[in-house]
């Protein structure tokens, strides 16, 4: 038996499978009541479809939800306890959510440690940037297992129909990328008279002055959902300026990586018809600084459009098909930017249940259009029974050095199995 | 004396033959009105219950689904919604639906996902997909609009003790998944206590009541079982729990409620 799932198999007893409110009934203590505990617990296993066919993904995670109901307040407290043989600096426990919440007719308000999801797309993060993403392992982790929880206080006004949604951060939460010796940190090639010498990144300091703030109207109407947003935030991923020294032939780049303030306008809707939802999606990002392609040139800033369109089908016979086309636009483009203008990604999503819905078998494709790139994620997930889930799946990068294909060498397939409590 | 008599004669047999075709009417009512009756069967302005559903395949393996359902009657429209509680890993799932009695006028649904921790748009229109695996569609669970079939009053027949009426139901949209039912209504109860539904191939499935009685003066149904012939699977449905007229706050058919992922 492989590590990770030896080590599910000792969670597993430990956890024991009793509820909290099992505890309750059965031990005579009515005050734990309000409490329940949930969870799950996984491991996965990957192999790499390039030599030497080593292992790229090996981990077992343990993750407990607590809740606490009492009517109008309500608390939530997650955590993770991970064990990863790939990336050592994962293995550990960590505070996911810690929030409270007090909800009255016709307002509500969370606070402390909370996720923060906005959007209509599937997959692809265009307005959704409240809690930034943990791209430890790239992209091959579910959009919902990357999203990194922010200290926040969020404020709704509830209508009928209408919410008004502010939420204020006073603590800044950088994404975070993959580095050092994991497989899925990018290297980059430079001449050998290049030398780089890299700060640490400055990030904004927790004052008042430095809050983000967010508000998003959101309409729920017969047939149409709509919402605008306006977020003043900080960029999750800072840019690399630079520095040149010149000494004979030799070139000294030191970077000092900065994050700068963003403004995002935001826009997005949802229309069924039929057998189909339509979906669009847009933000505007004020005062995004991109990377250039000369090593000499600092990032430049220029605003930029992001969008997103799409179409959700659902047949009937259990088949669901998603296709969604999404884009970036640099404004007042420079040739000496990294990035095209003009970026265009499409994604098809298709899924099917079988076997009485035990059985689910889906691909997710991403396109890249200007690369000519392709990310594509076949999965097949058994329900074993109604707590235990085996999973199998690969991850297929296809290109040259772009977005997807930089990571060609890391495809691989992979074998899950979860057990959910 | 006599002119007058035979008056009388004849007022009361005019009489009569104005009166007797239209109480046949009402004695033997129409396959639509019998169907009218079972949709309009009165179950209070709000109802709260928790549902069990078993599932049962081929090799007498079950798997439970575990849903706790409130809805609330608004003019002729109604809202719902309903929190899964089992299996474990879509503890939390909440489905939100706004039900305009208005055939032309589609449905609202919104499906709130605890991992995604999102509220999507769905489809209003598929309502002949499976629910959560069961033998049971959306449309058999009552989602379905009476002008949706053509019923046609095959005849009365006793079943399990109680007099129904056999109406036979046909689909008017030819792509539907069903090509005809035939329903035996209850007449004391005015509900559907057995059905058989019927696909190209012949059989598909039969639904039979197992426990209906009143519950605060509703006549419920309590238990009941769809035999799914083609799959060889079957899913018995029962009600742990049912309260009418409670006096659901609105507030609860809101999606900024199922958006915060726990419904209170």
């Amino acid at each position: 038996m492989s590590r990770p799932f030896g080590c599910l198999l000792v969670l597993f007893c430990l956890l024991g499978g009793m509820t909290v409110q099992a505890m309750a009934s059965e031990t005579n203590m009515p005050w734990l009541e309000p409490f329940s505990l949930t969870g799950w617990a996984e491991a996965i296993q990957s192999v790499r479809t390039h030599r030497p066919n080593d292992s790229l993904t090996s981990r077992a995670r343990l993750r407990l939800e607590l809740e606490a109901d009492f009517n109008v307040f309500y608390g939530f407290v997650s955590a993770d306890a991970e064990k990863n043989w790939q990336i050592e600096d994962e293995t550990g426990i960590d505070l996911q959510e810690a929030w409270l919440e007090y909800a009255a007719d016709r307002w509500d308000l969370r606070i402390g440690r909370q996720i923060v999801i906005w959007g209509k797309a599937d997959g692809v993060q265009i307005t959704d940037i409240v809690s930034p993403p943990d791209y430890t392992e790239s992209i091959t982790r579910d959009l919902d297992e990357i999203r990194i929880p922010v200290d926040a206080a969020k404020l709704r006004l509830l209508g009928d129909f209408v919410n008004t949604e502010l939420i204020w951060i006073p603590v800044f939460e950088p994404a975070v990328q993959p580095s050092g010796d994991n497989p899925w940190a990018v290297e980059t090639d430079l001449p050998d008279n290049v030398h780089v010498t890299m700060a640490d990144v400055d990030e904004p300091d927790t004052s008042m002055e430095n809050s983000e703030i967010a508000l998003k109207v959101a309409a729920y109407l017969s047939g149409l959902d709509v919402a605008a947003s306006v977020f003043h935030t900080w960029d999750d991923n800072p840019a690399f300026h630079r520095t040149i020294r010149r000494e004979g032939d030799t070139v000294f780049v030191d970077y000092a990586p900065r994050h700068h303030r963003l403004t995002v306008l935001g826009l997005e809707f949802s229309r069924p018809w039929s057998d189909f939802v339509f979906r669009g999606e847009a933000a505007y990002y004020i005062g995004k600084y991109h990377e250039t392609k000369p090593t000499a040139l600092d990032p430049m800033q220029r605003d930029l459009l992001k969008w997103l369109g799409g179409v959700d089908w659902t047949p009937g016979n259990d088949w669901t098909v998603i296709a969604q086309i999404t884009g970036d636009i640099i404004m007042n483009h420079d040739a000496r930017l990294a990035d095209e203008a003009f970026e265009t990604m499409a994604t098809l999503s298709i899924s099917k249940e079988l076997l009485n819905q035990t059985l689910t078998v889906s691909n997710m494709l991403y396109y890249d259009l200007n690369e000519n790139e392709i990310y594509t994620r076949p999965k097949a997930d058994y329900a074993l029974t109604d707590t235990w889930h085996l999973m199998t799946g690969a991850d297929i990068f296809c290109g040259d050095d772009g977005r997807f294909g930089g990571y060609r060498n890391n495809s691989q397939v992979w074998v899950k199995i979860k057990y959910s409590f | 004396m006599r002119k007058q008599i035979l008056k009388t004669i004849f007022f009361c047999i005019a009489l009569l033959m104005a009166v007797l075709p239209a109480q046949a009417a009402e004695t033997t009512p129409t396959g639509l009105k019998i169907m009218t009756r079972v949709d309009d069967r009165p179950d209070g302005d709000d109802r709260t219950q928790m549902l069990t559903m078993t599932l049962i395949n081929k090799s007498r393996r079950q798997r439970i689904r575990k849903v706790k359902s409130y809805s609330k009657d608004f003019g002729k429209d109604k809202k719902s919604v309903m929190v899964f509680e089992k299996p474990a890993d879509v503890r939390g799932t909440a489905f939100l639906s706004w039900e305009y009695d208005d055939p032309a006028r589609e449905d609202d649904k919104w499906l709130y996902m605890p991992a995604m921790k999102k509220v999507r748009r769905i489809s209003g229109a598929s309502k002949n997909e499976y629910f959560m695996g069961s033998d049971f569609t959306y449309d058999d669970m009552g989602d379905r609009n009476v002008e949706e079939d053509t019923h046609t009053l095959l005849g009365e027949e006793v079943v399990d003790g109680h007099d129904c009426w056999k109406v036979e139901s046909i689909p008017v949209d030819p792509e539907d998944m069903y090509t005809r039912k035939v329903i035996w209504v209850c007449k004391a109860a005015d509900m559907a206590i057995k059905a058989e539904y019927y696909d190209k191939d012949g059989l598909l499935k039969t639904f039979k009541a197992l426990d209906f009685r009143q519950q605060d003066g509703f006549w419920t149904l309590f238990k009941s079982e769809m035999d799914n012939v083609s799959r060889k699977h079957k899913t018995v449905m029962e009600i742990d729990s049912v309260k009418y007229n409670t006096g659901i706050n609105d507030n609860l058919f809101r999606v900024s409620t199922i958006q915060r992922g726990n419904i209170r």
